[in-house]
């Protein structure tokens, strides 16, 4: 009962937080990050399943700031890993201190002489080795990465998987473990469990197909870009200052933008940028002119200029 | 709960790979936020049980088809129990009313008597009462639906078959009888009216007569309704279960078919299996490039590393293996003869560019053109429909096609490139420079010849396979998708 307690605690503290998917979707709107209600719900249900939440959608959609902002709501701290090709768990779950282990073996060696004085015999020196406490494989020589980190961390934690479609298939195996029953296993040690289960989102950009088996363990939250209503509510929020009517230009062309056949689709993160520069540049309405002087804000590749710039005209024409 | 169960299934049946686990969790789910909202109820059944991107459109699709169902009986069974408490008011007083008129013609006759009671009084049959009762039916047929295994419909054709035996089993049989003997009776009551009404010309079988035909047409009408409604639930059962049952059934047909026996629609199909197939590829690939990965132990980096540790060897340092991926140099025959099989290895092709990097596509009929810029810059569709228009169905020239080769790429195969081949080497009886061939074999790797002719037409009229095949490391017929997709993961494997 006790341990049930415990793993529980990040939600008995917050519980009036996460008592409905709506107070949640209106709670992160005050801390600035506009979610659809399926958002809402997926953070709710990982709360109350006490599930993962594999996050996938294009980039620049908000994946890795829905992590952010539930740490701040949750008052939790975010403990962050980034995966990447050769990620392994030394650096993921745990690594030995092996200088002080190093040092250790050599105090040992100057206390032996001490501890086995007056020992009379092989056995009784072997008896009182026995005696002697281990500890090279402890606790003590065990450098906590951030896997380790969630897990130990006693007020709960959001732990963040980033990327964890650029990590190797083997490192996503490793997660299993952690994912379905927060625990991991150190040979040395044994099994270390949650002190209290951490809320674990991992994010993916898609560039390579997940295993069935991580997924079956996560609830999974697709977040498309989001629709011409939410864009224009996140650029009020984001963007301060921005008049109303350019606000509804600027959405529906990025709207338009979206629609056509680019390399790589202008994400609501590069809406932001392109509408801050467009304040900052005290622009009233967009124009050809102002869209081609500020179209590598909203596109990242020259084929997409070129393919977006003689069109900017035809563009523009449908929104008034 | 009940149609959450029913839910999954339907999903699985759709090619959704759901687990039990997944199963539980949409449960308590479901659970926590009820299923009130249609909205919610669509969140977060798809947060646990959709976790494929690809399978989302089925989702939802598969979703309004279910949920709509579910509404709309719900909704009808408000209706209908509406209706059907006014109906009975109204039949209960109108029955009231006949009974008084039967009492108060205690003269009427015998015959008509016995008649009068088998009509006015609620039909014989179970069915035909339930339906005078205008009792709400889809739980029935629901029941009926159950026990004939309705889900196990796959295709179009048996739906009629299914609603003939859900009629039946809600008893169909007893009321087409009645309804029958009942059309008889009044016939046989008609023809003997027409008598009496000449002997005597009042009499009360005249107004109980419409009365029993109206009766008769309402049950016939009844039996009408229902048996639309059987239809209509027959119908979107198929929708639920077998639509796409049918895809998987068609799918795992595709694998088996061979090559030149495709229409268009499955070559649609067939260029998702391709991809599929050259995804489960990719994977491969990048797992064995995984175990390759770690090298040789670097020993000078490594003691540099440690010499903090007192000279004891803690980190490791490795001498990092240089991933070689295999180059291919892809020759695909287009000519009249392999026109149409061509389209597919052209497809696989195309897919199997995104696998691995360095692929050369050439094809020819007479010239040897290289299509690898195309490949990249087209879209699928485009780029094959492109080379087909262009060199499709020419007559073959292997010797030129191979001259060709030889100054475009001969220089750049080495020791490193798989050089495939697809082809039935039918030469039109002209030369096949078998030497260029033997030079592509010394300079490469190795050289694979897919066959798209089975072994035993080889060398037969103008195909001069058995010149060839001393230059290849490998000569497979290459027949259907299963083929090319063993040829392929060995390629990978062993390279």
């Amino acid at each position: 009962m006790f341990i049930l307690e415990l793993q529980i605690s990040v939600i008995i503290k917050h519980q009036e937080k996460i008592a409905s998917p709506e107070i949640i979707q209106s709670r992160y709107e005050d801390l600035g990050y506009i979610c659809s209600h399926s958002v809402a719900t997926a953070i709710y249900l990982a709360c109350h399943l006490q599930k993962p939440i594999l996050i996938e959608g294009p980039p620049g959609v908000g994946k890795t700031e829905l992590a952010k902002v539930t740490a701040t709501y949750l008052n939790a701290p975010l403990i962050r890993m980034q995966c990447y090709e050769g990620l392994d768990e030394s650096k993921a779950l745990y690594e030995w201190k092996y200088g002080k282990q190093l040092l250790y073996t050599q105090v040992l060696k100057e206390q032996l002489g001490d501890v086995l004085r007056g020992a009379r015999g092989l056995d009784e020196s072997i008896a009182r080795l026995h005696d002697f406490g281990d500890i090279f494989y402890s606790q003590e020589f065990l450098e906590p990465r951030p896997l380790l980190q969630a897990l130990q961390s006693a007020d709960g934690a959001v732990l963040l998987i980033d990327e964890i479609d650029k990590a190797d298939q083997e490192f996503e195996a490793f997660l299993l473990e952690l994912l379905s029953d927060y625990q991991v296993s150190i040979p040395e040690i044994g099994t270390v469990k949650a002190v209290s289960t951490p809320i674990v989102m991992l994010t993916s950009n898609n560039t390579r197909e997940l295993g069935d088996a991580l997924k079956r363990r996560c609830l999974h939250l697709y977040i498309p870009f989001p629709d011409a209503a939410l864009e224009s509510r996140i650029l009020a929020t984001q963007v301060e200052g921005l008049d109303s009517q350019l606000r509804e230009q600027i959405v529906a062309l990025i709207g338009k933008l979206r629609d056509m056949p680019l390399k790589k689709s202008p994400a609501v993160s590069e809406t932001i940028d392109w509408a801050r520069a467009l304040l900052l540049l005290n622009v009233e309405e967009l124009d050809s002119h102002w869209v081609k002087e500020t179209l590598n804000l909203l596109l990242k590749f020259q084929d997409d200029i070129e393919l977006v710039e003689p069109e900017i005209k035809a563009l523009l024409k449908g929104l008034r | 709960m009940r149609f959450v169960a029913d839910f999954i299934g339907a999903l699985r049946e759709a090619g959704l790979q759901v687990s039990p686990a997944e199963s539980l969790d949409a449960l308590k789910a479901i659970k926590l936020l009820g299923l009130e909202s249609r909205e919610t109820s669509k969140t977060v059944l798809a947060l646990t049980l959709v976790k494929r991107q690809a399978d989302q459109v089925m989702y939802e699709e598969l979703f309004d088809l279910y949920f709509a169902g579910v509404e709309k009986a719900k909704a009808s069974n408000k209706e209908l129990n509406k209706e059907s408490n006014k109906e009975a008011d109204k039949s209960e007083s109108e029955s009231s009313e006949s009974a008084l008129d039967a009492k108060s013609n205690p003269s009427s006759s015998q015959a008509d008597m016995s008649d009068g009671k088998g009509m006015q009084t609620s039909p014989r049959s179970l069915l035909g009462q339930a339906l005078g009762e205008n009792k709400d039916m889809s739980l029935a047929i629901t029941q009926a639906a159950i026990d004939e295994k309705l889900s196990s419909i796959v295709l179009f054709t048996q739906k009629n078959h299914f609603a003939y035996k859900i009629m039946q089993r809600l008893g169909d049989e007893a009321l087409s009888a009645e309804i029958r003997s009942q059309a008889n009776s009044l016939e046989h009551k008609s023809s003997l009216e027409h008598k009496s009404s000449l002997e005597h010309k009042s009499s009360p079988e005249h107004k109980s007569s419409p009365e029993h035909k109206r009766k008769q047409r309402e049950l016939v009408k009844a039996r009408a309704r229902l048996l639309d409604q059987v239809k209509d639930y027959v119908e979107q059962q198929y929708g639920i279960f077998a639509q796409h049952k049918g895809l998987k059934y068609r799918e795992e047909y595709l694998q088996q078919a061979k090559l030149s026996q495709l229409d268009r629609l499955d070559y649609i199909l067939m260029q998702r299996l391709v991809q599929r197939a050259a995804r489960k590829l990719a994977s491969q690939h990048s797992r064995k490039r995984l175990t390759r990965k770690r090298g040789q132990l670097d020993v000078r980096k490594t003691i540099a590393a440690n010499a903090a540790f007192d000279g004891a060897l803690f980190h490791t340092r490795w001498k990092a293996t240089r991933i070689e991926r295999p180059k291919i140099v892809a020759i695909c025959d287009v000519s009249g003869s392999v026109s149409r099989v061509a389209r597919f290895l052209l497809l696989f092709l195309y897919s199997m560019q995104d696998v691995m990097p360095k692929v050369r596509s050439f094809i020819f009929a007479s010239e040897m053109i290289e299509v690898t810029e195309l490949f990249k810059q087209q879209g699928i569709e485009l780029a094959l429909e492109e080379i087909m228009k262009r060199w499709g169905g020419l007559s073959t020239d292997y010797g030129k096609a191979l001259a060709g080769f030889q100054s475009q790429a001969l220089a750049s195969i080495d020791k490193k490139t798989t050089v495939i081949m697809l082809g039935d080497a039918r030469n039109n009886q002209g030369d096949g420079r078998t030497d260029i061939w033997e030079k592509v074999f010394r300079q490469s790797k190795r050289v694979l010849w897919l066959n798209p002719e089975q072994r035993n037409s080889w060398d037969n009229g103008d195909s001069i396979m058995s010149e060839y095949s001393p230059w290849c490391s490998s000569v497979e017929p290459c027949r259907n998708l299963k083929d090319i997709e063993r040829i392929f993961s060995r390629l990978l494997k062993y390279s």
